[in-house]
């Protein structure tokens, strides 16, 4: 795909972990199972063979169960992991807002964590403080912007990240599902920065479990299921196969529990 | 070796930030905040002098134990303290690694850093010591910027690998205090290698730290500078520590995440 306005390309992403059953975390433990000689692990596909890719001012939803390996793929997407296998290859910066406080330390003042958080993001202190004011205006925080940030609500966390991480003007912007703690207020303005962002031309990575502001906002949705992409379509239909999907899935689980309490009731 | 200069420029604002805000904690919530800085060696030494020049008293030249001692002693904390930060910053910045694409190397560098500010403070001290009891101020005292170098690119070396070693085995804190200790003893910190007899003195030039020590209390207790083969030996371990402990760094900073 020689196409020009794509800006974040995964191919054939895989990302294994090694799951070591009661990780030897001491000397001790590993001379003991070294003698042993019973080191045992398993590995552990989080993320299998995922290949997709996004163009210049796409919102693109994923989706899936918990576990499904939505956060790994963002994770390797933003670069936090590198993939066993495969490659992403972006265009432009990105700012990932992966959790809540990434990459903020409690003991500092929220002024002092937008500088520390864009220094981490790879920005010059010189372009942190030009956009610090407006930082603090979107955050809407009050006072709390020079009390450490401990003491924040978790609500006021999330305006600060979220407002730095946008504010920064990335190219790309992952969020996996923060937006989820903010008012109703502020997530209207989230979502409207981030309408902004779209038709300035920048691509929005967005996990969420909330279905509606997937079908609302996203032009495409991912359904991840057990690390594999399978539907890769518009949200609509996504949304309806993992729907679909869940459903079956609960009611597999109400009969069996329904089966169960027969059982015992029997005379 | 060039990417490590080309990421500590890249990265200098972080390191940076990231040193100040380690210095801002250790001293947080403490009236005295700063001031630990340059009191903490003013009641070590207090303490040290008080046993070595009168419980146990260790002979000299020149008298003036104190002097005798803190040139070594501040650079030798300096060297300890850069360790023992760095060996829990990279599972201590565990969270940030899991969140945030960022180059790891900016943890142990600033846990150096921090620490390098710390000693640099320690030296007002030093030189108000020096004055207040009379020890003469040697002109030397411009040289030291020379072993303070050489102490810094082996540290920083050192602090690479042992930052990596107890991501793997969180043992490695631990047995790095004990390390530490013997260390403090077999080096000439709180004697001076002319009290030990002439056919010992190749067991103790093994250790590196001798080397750097020596820059220290040369130009400042004696007022003498080292002679060229012990400035570069100095130099020599200190590049060797350093290549060796970031090419170990290099090689696994990208499994860290899996770790911390």
């Amino acid at each position: 795909m020689k196409d020009s306005s794509i800006v974040v390309s995964v191919e054939n992403v895989t990302q294994r972990f090694r799951v070591i059953h009661e990780r030897p975390d001491s000397v001790r433990e590993l001379f003991a199972r070294f003698f042993r000689n019973q080191i045992s692990y398993s590995d552990f596909e989080a993320v299998s063979n995922v290949s997709f890719s996004v163009r210049a001012g796409e919102m693109i939803g994923i989706i899936g169960r918990n576990g499904s390996g939505k956060s790994t793929l963002l994770k390797a997407i933003a670069g936090i992991y590198k993939p066993t296998a495969g490659r992403v290859k972006l265009r432009g910066t990105i700012a990932p807002l992966i959790e809540l406080g990434a990459g903020m330390h409690s003991e500092l003042t929220g002024r002092e964590n937008i500088l520390l958080n864009g220094l981490l993001m790879g920005y010059s202190k010189q372009q942190m403080l030009r956009r610090e004011q407006k930082i603090i205006e979107f955050a809407d925080i009050g006072d709390f912007i020079d009390v450490p940030i401990k003491q924040y609500s978790s609500g006021m966390y999330m305006r600060l990240a979220f407002s730095v991480a946008t504010e920064v003007d990335p190219d790309i912007l992952v969020i996996d599902e923060i937006l989820a703690v903010g008012d109703t207020a502020f997530q209207q303005k989230c979502f409207e920065r981030l309408r902004q962002f779209r038709y300035s031309g920048k691509t929005i990575l967005f996990v969420s479990h909330t279905m509606s502001q997937v079908a609302e906002h996203c032009d495409r949705a991912l359904l991840l299921e057990n690390g594999r992409l399978i539907l890769d379509d518009l949200p609509e239909p996504v949304i309806d196969v993992y729907r679909s999907k869940s459903a079956a899935e609960l009611s597999a689980a109400t009969e069996k529990r329904a089966d169960m309490v027969s059982v015992d009731s029997e005379p | 070796m060039l990417e490590l200069v080309r990421d500590t420029y890249r990265y200098r604002e972080l390191i940076w930030a990231l040193a100040l805000k380690e210095l801002k904690i250790r001293y947080k919530r403490s009236v005295l905040g700063f001031l630990w800085a340059l009191l903490n060696p003013m009641l070590l030494m207090v303490v040290l002098t008080l046993v070595f020049s009168t419980v146990m008293p260790i002979k000299i030249p020149q008298g003036h134990y104190a002097i005798f001692l803190l040139s070594v002693l501040l650079p030798y904390t300096f060297f300890s303290q850069s360790l023992t930060y760095a060996a829990e910053s990279i599972v201590g910045n565990g969270n940030l690694i899991k969140k945030v694409a960022v180059p790891k190397l900016v943890f142990p560098m600033a846990a150096l850093v921090s620490n390098l500010i710390n000693f640099l403070l320690s030296l007002i001290p030093l030189a108000l010591i020096t004055v207040a009891i009379g020890h003469p101020f040697h002109w030397t005292w411009v040289y030291l910027p020379v072993p303070l170098l050489a102490l810094t690119v082996f540290t920083l070396g050192a602090t690479f690998f042992f930052a990596v070693a107890n991501v793997y085995y969180r043992d490695v804190a631990h047995i790095l205090q004990i390390l530490l200790q013997i260390l403090f003893y077999v080096s000439p910190i709180i004697y001076s290698l002319d009290q030990i007899p002439m056919k010992y003195h190749w067991i103790f030039k093994l250790n590196p730290l001798i080397y750097f020590l020596n820059g220290f209390r040369l130009s400042v207790y004696y007022g003498l500078l080292p002679a060229a083969p012990s400035i570069l030996a100095s130099f020599v371990c200190a590049l060797l520590a350093l290549i060796v402990g970031f090419w170990i760094f290099r090689r696994h900073q990208q499994e860290f995440v899996f770790y911390v």
